[in-house]
């Protein structure tokens, strides 16, 4: 949970330049002004990637000194037809399927009836925000908790709606990324709920009105009203989406380490493990890059998707 | 966010708590289907809310459950009357979770604090003056915005390996200060303010870091403020970087210790949920002392990890 | 002074003990600082991290599978005759099989504590129902599949449930330990790496057919299916199991049960031949700067846990260090003595880089054998997975030379 997304950064909006304006007077304080972000940002955004991409060129271990042998494209060769690699991509794509539906359905649902409901606002604050803010490490406590084989709550559950000797979800491998699922969208419902509200906002009311003088039901409105006007918020949500499932890390990790065997293993999983459980630093630096490149891709068509809905709109 | 690319001020409050009033001139008929679809949709929220809360209360309850209760499963702990503090009395006295508690705090505040005073002192050099290599440095901040950070833990690693800085708080701080998205709100939210004040100043003789510091910042507190929560939790909750770039017990974040330490306590199950719970806390009351920013920053920014 | 530990339940409180001990010695209580981890890969990881980062700990446990690789990696300072002797010990003082399975090149890296073989815990009040106890209320030996199997259907007509439990769900390890207890019975089981991890050297058939008999213990009912760690401990201390199968340290655990009467004994011989699958614990100094007095203090902790080897043994664990292991102690102590036998006929998991306890190789292989014993994996499958999977990893070059 740290890197930023940032929608439409206001390119378009950034003033233009009038010459008069101009004073080569500002360069030196705007640089100074710029130098100290700029040198963490070189130092930790720019310089790992082009070290990544170097690496991944060679038999870099973690325990010797150096890059080590020279390796071509030996890792990416071996990423590239190696199942696990391929298997957690599909774990990452498995992992978005899972839980962009509901994420968007059920943030849309809640954001709609919150919208509605003037009391109780603080409980549902609470109850569905709280726990995006909380650290995934203890979110994986409590849900790995719950999620015990035959003694946890969930259990226990299944066993008073007659499911006799339940499959233990996260040891069993067609269901322990459901069980994950279930987690992450308990976690992070709380984003999207909080998108569509301030998407909600920015409806006109008279919308609304004009609607209901013509006789529209809530359900109409709803339908004919606010579901278009958030399409742009879906969209963003469900790309949000994507990218942090291409990021996926914490609750594998926490709560089947990737298993049982590899039926969780994702990207980020299998590279960390490449780098400081092999110590093959060249190896992982190839996988890096290759999920670097996706998440680049979908990262651009971002932008691009959400500047021809600002020009629509 | 869908709307902050082309407003130039910050968005408003998306207050949950300004919920839209039902519309005004509306026939008596309508008017009552419609609260009566209110009613609906507070029951349907309702049971939702109190869905939501199992898991949280399921914890809260087990930390407050003998371990030799809580070893036998979730039936006994159900059937179980009474409660204890001895779990959370054998986390605080363990003493690891000190460590946990100063480390989280110490690099969370350092890098916040850091990100605040360089991205806002980027934002407005890119809002406010006109240099050579804007252009350049607004293009390297965009494609900034698209590096998956968390890709580059292991080349991350390597550097302050090679610069002997891992196992210190310095490897957790240094590498999450180019938060660049903050360069933006930043920008965005000084391209909102009038400029008449620093020109004042500037005819009076002020330089660039007097107006930065005197009438800038001051004028931005709820930005910074915003800024530094999401920031500050963002560091909080990082669990990848900190769980390589850290290895010793002492040195270890909030996230790091839960996940490194829960495999030594076994069975004691109470003992875990009230480590969780404790580990949590902290974002809790950031939580009720700050709601209103946090919701503010997450909505006005589209900020997710 | 500080140790870093992968000791978690029984184990962890054990060591508490000793460690309490050791602190009394140095008339302290800041004398020490220990640290226990997550078990298997998250520690190695932990450690190897914090020594390539200058900051690892005085003193650590390793497995004797893993140390000879943290070794190769230089993550080790040697164990010189010389180092031993500051302390007053000397490479014989330990059982030789031990000894030798943390040396590399001629050169130790290891300081062993015990062995910890894969053994066979009994319920007897469940045994006894089931005519499963001799006059002296000890288990009468069990010889073959047969027995077993007859013994397993005799003990589930009692409890109504199993006969036996194993872990098999969220764990790797427990089921890679008992089907390569089994798997080594066998007469013609070959090791399954070979040449440095770089060979899979695995008997395929053989493979399968342990893996068919595994999954008909539990396609039958003789054993759970689905069950994991805690799980299978609960059926057998419960009384709805007879037999559980897993590591001898578990005793701890057991001890605590209330009301519960319990034997262990080596696992019995299915097949061919006696074996168990098994490892040891160690001391390791990791690499870093240290003065004569830092090797001194480190030396002097783990003198002082060896010194407590038979609070260690009252674990469970089979002594390494010989004065304990040949004690009189140990012989009365009941029901270690019962299995110690085993340690003579240990198998260790075949060296490589991506081998050992907890390792890659036990992971894949583990995970395998789990799905299988569940039900949700025919032998063939996980043979195919198994293979695919190690052989990644056996095409690679050893990324610690």
């Amino acid at each position: 949970m740290s890197a930023p997304t940032i929608t439409q950064p206001g390119v378009a909006a950034s003033q233009p330049l009038r010459k008069d304006r101009m004073r080569a007077g500002d360069t030196k304080p705007a640089w100074l002004f710029i130098a100290p972000f700029a040198l963490f940002y070189v130092l930790f955004l720019i310089w790992p990637t082009i070290y990544m991409v170097v690496a991944s060129f060679f038999n870099t271990s973690i325990v010797q000194e150096g890059f080590g042998s020279f390796a071509g494209f030996g890792n990416y060769q071996e990423m590239l037809t190696r199942p696990e690699f391929w298997s957690a991509m599909w774990h990452t794509l498995q992992f978005t399927i899972y839980t962009t539906p509901p994420l968007v359905v059920l943030a849309f649902l809640f954001a709609i009836l919150a919208n509605r409901v003037r009391r109780g606002q603080a409980l549902f604050r609470l109850a569905f925000f709280v726990p995006f803010i909380l650290p995934s490490a203890a979110i994986a406590l409590i849900w790995n908790f719950i999620y015990t084989p035959a003694s946890g709550l969930l259990a226990v559950v299944q066993g008073w709606f007659g499911v006799e000797a339940p499959s233990p979800v996260l040891g069993t491998p067609s269901i322990a990324m459901v069980g994950i699922a279930v987690t992450t969208v308990w976690w992070t419902i709380g984003f999207n709920f909080i998108l569509y509200l301030a998407g909600l906002q920015d409806i006109p009311r008279e919308l609304y009105e004009a609607a209901a003088l013509d006789g529209a039901t809530p359900w109409q409105q709803i339908r004919w009203i606010t579901i278009p006007m958030l399409s742009r918020t879906t969209t963003l949500v469900v790309l949000l989406q994507i990218i942090a499932s291409l990021k996926i890390f914490d609750q594998v990790y926490l709560m089947t380490g990737g298993g049982p065997g590899i039926a969780t293993e994702v990207a980020l999983g299998l590279i960390t493990t490449s780098a400081f459980t092999d110590f093959r630093v060249g190896a992982a630096s190839a996988a890096s890059v290759l999920l670097f490149i996706v998440i680049v891709i979908i990262a651009v068509l971002r932008q691009l998707i959400d500047r021809a809905q600002e020009r629509r709109a | 966010m869908a709307t902050t690319g082309t407003s130039s001020t910050p968005r408003r409050t998306p207050g949950i708590s300004a919920a839209a009033p039902p519309p005004r001139r509306v026939t008596d008929s309508s008017k009552n289907s419609s609260r009566a679809f209110n009613v609906v949709c507070g029951v349907v929220l309702g049971v939702f809310a109190v869905l939501w809360l199992i898991p949280s209360l399921w914890a809260i309850k087990t930390s407050l459950t003998p371990n030799s209760v809580s070893a036998v499963g979730a039936e006994e702990i159900l059937r179980h009357g009474g409660l204890t503090l001895e779990p959370y009395a054998n986390i605080l006295r363990g003493g690891a979770i000190w460590d946990w508690y100063l480390a989280s705090f110490f690099t969370a505040a350092v890098t916040t604090a850091l990100t605040v005073v360089f991205a806002s002192m980027s934002g407005y050099a890119l809002s406010r003056l006109q240099f050579r290599g804007r252009g350049l440095v607004f293009v390297l901040m965009l494609a900034g915005i698209m590096i998956p950070s968390q890709v580059l833990v292991v080349p991350i690693f390597q550097m302050l390996d090679a610069v002997s800085l891992l196992n210190t708080y310095w490897a957790v701080i240094l590498p999450q200060i180019p938060y660049v998205i903050a360069v933006f709100v930043f920008k965005q939210f000084f391209d909102g303010l009038p400029k008449e004040l620093e020109e004042s100043a500037r005819i009076d003789g002020a330089g660039f870091w007097r107006i930065y510091r005197s009438i800038i910042m001051p004028l931005s507190k709820p930005v910074v403020s915003a800024m530094a929560i999401l920031a500050f939790v963002n560091v909080w909750n990082n669990l990848l970087l900190p769980l390589f770039v850290v290895s010793n017990p002492e040195l270890m974040t909030i996230p790091v210790g839960l996940a490194t330490v829960q495999g030594s306590f076994g069975q004691r199950y109470s003992d875990i949920q009230a480590s969780s719970i404790l580990g949590a806390l902290p974002l809790v009351i950031l939580f009720l002392l700050f709601q209103r920013r946090i919701v503010e920053g997450v909505a006005g920014t589209g900020l997710k990890g | 002074m500080t140790f870093w530990n992968l000791f978690g339940g029984g184990d962890g409180a054990r060591l508490q003990l000793m460690l309490d001990q050791y602190e009394q010695e140095q008339g302290g209580s800041d004398a020490l600082q220990a640290a226990t981890f997550a078990w298997g890969n998250p520690y190695y990881t932990k450690v190897s991290l914090a020594t390539l980062g200058d900051k690892p700990p005085d003193v650590a446990v390793a497995h004797a599978t893993r140390a000879t690789n943290l070794a190769r990696a230089g993550l080790l300072t040697e164990i010189t005759e010389d180092v031993l002797a500051s302390v007053g010990l000397s490479s014989t003082d330990f059982t030789p099989k031990v000894w030798e399975s943390t040396v590399l090149d001629g050169k130790a890296y290891a300081i062993p504590l015990d062995t910890h073989p894969f053994v066979l815990f009994y319920n007897k009040t469940v045994c006894r129902d089931a005519g499963l106890l001799d006059a002296d209320d000890e288990l009468v030996p069990i010889q073959g599949t047969e027995q077993w199997e007859a013994a397993l259907a005799a003990a589930k007509e009692v409890t109504g449930a199993y006969g036996a439990s194993v872990a098999t769900v969220s764990e790797t390890a427990t089921p890679w330990r008992f089907f390569q207890t089994l798997y080594s019975q066998r007469n013609g089981s070959t090791p399954f790496l070979s040449d440095g991890g770089t060979e899979l050297t695995f008997d395929e058939a053989l493979v399968a057919d342990t893996l068919a008999y595994l999954q008909g213990l539990t396609g039958s009912g003789l054993m759970p299916q689905a069950t994991d760690y805690a799980g299978s401990q609960t059926l057998m201390f419960t009384g709805q199991s007879a037999f559980y199968l897993q590591g001898e340290w578990e005793i701890t655990t057991a001890q605590s049960v209330e009301g519960l009467e319990f034997g262990m004994v080596p696992v019995p011989t299915l097949f061919d031949q006696p074996a168990c699958q098994a490892d040891s614990h160690a001391f390791v100094l990791p690499t870093m700067e240290r003065s004569p007095d830092q090797l001194e203090r480190a030396m002097g902790f783990v003198k002082s846990m060896l010194d407590q080897s038979l609070a260690w043994a009252e674990g469970g664990h089979v002594p390494a260090y010989l004065p304990a292991l040949r004690s009189p102690e140990y012989a009365a102590m009941e029901p270690q003595s019962d299995y110690a036998e085993a340690a003579d006929y240990a198998v260790y998991d075949a060296p490589a880089w991506y081998s050992g306890s907890g390792s890659n190789f036990e992971n894949i292989v583990g995970a395998q054998i789990g799905l299988v014993m569940q039900g949700i994996a025919s032998p063939e499958e996980a043979i195919a997975s198994m293979r695919s999977q190690l052989g990644t990893y056996a095409r690679t070059a050893d990324p610690l030379s």
